[in-house]
């Protein structure tokens, strides 16, 4: 445990450190430019946050309430020849190498998107900003896309958890009252572990988070602010992933150190919420 | 060049000196962090350092051992092999101004070939790479546009288009996208039968990379002051020269603990043998880079 903790201690000292040439040079003001340029030597990380924050989002709206419905479905629908099978089956999602995901982006979903997906989107949803523009197998969709089916198995397996730690004698005793099963979910089982939801999320915006193989494979690495939802943008960690190797000043090094500073700065607190939110939820229940 | 150092490596083994040599194609810019960090013997790039790599790299040689070029290729349905292009359109294009196939400025260079009207999407690498470095070092000096908004770099801010990584992923992209525009080393058009657009050079004639054209541009390269030699965007004065044309570099360090195995393999990539492997993707080295190479080779020591 000790030695966990100091490595941990060492690693955020040696990114820090990484870091420093670019923390003096830009400050806080990083958090804040927009241009990213080897040439001129000026780096700013607003887009890439942007993109991170979007494509963890996007991807998180799209996640949760499948993850959800699958994890209500196993608990309360499904006949129990069905629950393991399928439960497996989520869980194996989540076994998946995300560099076999992302080949798989490449391959199949991005190709799809551009030729029937995308088309259909810009021609139907085209007035609404955003929506308009060029297909493109590589992008933001198919980025919050390749996301989404990283998350749904980690939220779906924990909401699954929770759900079936609900005690059945509280849901008995609901339907008995006359409670249909969707008012017995919605009224007792839910709000019962709505807190521990919250922390599943969350820990799937982590993951979402600190995604650098298949986001990079499929995003497009764009080096400007993308025009749409089919244009290709780029995440903190794709960015990281793709320069660090190579870099071709020390400022852009530096800069993209202080890129894995605000990771780490992100996943820490979204962690550590999460991590109290379970903690609370806990003692509440009086489970150890 | 990596199918190049490849064949001298598979060759050098049977020599007498039988000295295994492996080589992993990862890129300029990766090649010159690990030779920095000293995790290899030797790495190879087709850009110069930056002066900051070279501070970082401490006291390494660049020299030169292997001469070829960047090629434009394309994949447009409907649009045949050797599409003309010039220097300023190609660099209109990855500024997009020019964002359609059948935009006036491409359809004058080429009268007779119909054009559809497919959006282009342009395809760059996302990690550092020589090849980046030897197009807009191109772009800049035929486009002020270019110079001004972007400029020469491995790792250049692309204002549009795709990025991916590697001249694999670049040339996967682009074959699965219809419009898409790419550049790489010259090796993957031959082996991956793709076309290629033919490049005005100052003469205003129109080339493809070839073994004549890529010497032509050669035999009028210019020394920076690093002493790595620019090929790029040659003087009319070589009408036949391809102005995408460039030397890659081995980058050693000068004190090696294995100078007294390196400098042999390199006398011999140099050598007469090694450049035979070349022609006609790469032609061989002309005889007075080959002998400041063999003078730079001499420098290292253990």
């Amino acid at each position: 445990m000790l030695v966990l903790a100091l490595v941990m201690v060492l690693l955020v000292w040696n990114v820090v450190d990484q870091a420093r040439p670019s923390i003096s040079e830009f400050g806080v003001g990083f958090l804040t430019g927009t241009e990213w340029n080897a040439v001129t030597d000026k780096f700013g990380a607003l887009d890439l946050i942007c993109g991170t924050l979007a494509t963890s989002l996007i991807a998180l709206l799209i996640a949760v309430p499948i993850a959800i419905a699958i994890a209500l479905f196993l608990t309360e629908l499904a006949p129990a020849v069905l629950r393991t099978p399928v439960g497996m089956l989520v869980e194996l999602l989540a076994a998946i190498p995300s560099v076999v995901l992302g080949l798989w982006g490449i391959v199949v979903m991005g190709p799809f998107l551009n030729d029937h997906v995308e088309p259909w989107m810009i021609s139907h949803l085209g007035f609404i900003p955003f929506l308009d523009g060029y297909p493109s197998p590589v992008g933001l969709l198919p980025a919050c896309l390749i996301l989404t089916i990283m998350i749904v198995p980690i939220v779906a397996s924990i909401s699954r958890e929770l759900l079936s730690s609900v005690p059945s004698d509280l849901k008995a005793g609901a339907m008995a009252l006359g409670a249909t099963r969707w008012e017995m979910v919605r009224r007792v089982a839910l709000p019962q572990v709505g807190a521990g939801l919250v922390a599943g999320t969350m820990l799937g915006f982590a993951r979402a988070v600190g995604e650098a193989i298949a986001v990079t494979q499929v995003i497009g690495g764009s080096l400007v602010r993308p025009q749409n939802l089919y244009a290709p943008a780029d995440t903190m960690a794709g960015r990281l992933a793709a320069q660090y190797s190579g870099a071709a000043t020390a400022l852009q090094k530096a800069s993209l150190a202080y890129l894995a500073v605000i990771l780490l700065v992100i996943s820490l607190i979204t962690n550590l919420i999460a991590n109290l939110i379970v903690r609370r939820m806990r003692r509440r229940l009086g489970t150890p | 060049m990596a199918p190049l150092v490849q064949s001298w490596a598979g060759a050098y083994v049977k020599t007498p000196a039988a000295v295994t040599v492996t080589y992993g194609a990862i890129g300029s810019g990766g090649g010159i962090d690990q030779i920095t960090a000293r995790t290899v013997d030797f790495g190879a790039s087709d850009a110069p350092m930056t002066p900051d790599q070279a501070t970082a790299c401490k006291s390494c040689l660049q020299i030169p051992w292997a001469l070829g070029g960047v090629s434009i290729e394309y994949n447009v349905k409907g649009v045949p092999n050797n599409l003309k292009l010039t220097g300023p359109v190609l660099a209109d294009i990855y500024l997009g101004n020019i964002s359609s196939w059948n935009d006036p400025a491409i359809a004058k260079l080429n009268p007779g070939v119909s054009l559809p009207s497919t959006h282009i999407t342009p395809i760059y690498r996302s990690d550092g790479s020589g090849t980046s470095f030897v197009l807009t070092d191109y772009l800049s000096a035929v486009s002020p546009d270019w110079s001004s908004k972007v400029g020469a770099s491995t790792q250049p801010t692309f204002p549009t288009g795709t990025g991916a990584e590697h001249s694999s992923g670049v040339i996967a992209a682009m074959q699965a996208t219809d419009g898409a525009i790419t550049y790489s080393e010259v090796s993957y058009v031959a082996a991956d039968h793709l076309n290629a657009a033919l490049i005005a050079n100052a003469a205003g004639t129109y080339e493809s990379p070839t073994e004549k054209s890529i010497l032509a541009a050669a035999a009028v390269g210019t020394t920076r002051s690093d002493g790595t030699i620019k090929l790029v965007n040659p003087p009319a004065a070589a009408a036949d020269a391809y102005p995408l044309s460039s030397y890659t570099y081995v980058i050693v360090p000068e004190t090696s603990p294995k100078a007294s195995v390196l400098k042999p393999f390199l006398d011999y990539a140099v050598g007469s043998t090694g450049q035979a492997f070349g022609p006609p993707v790469y032609p061989a080295l002309p005889s007075a880079v080959a002998s400041s190479a063999k003078a730079l080779i001499a420098k290292i020591h253990s």
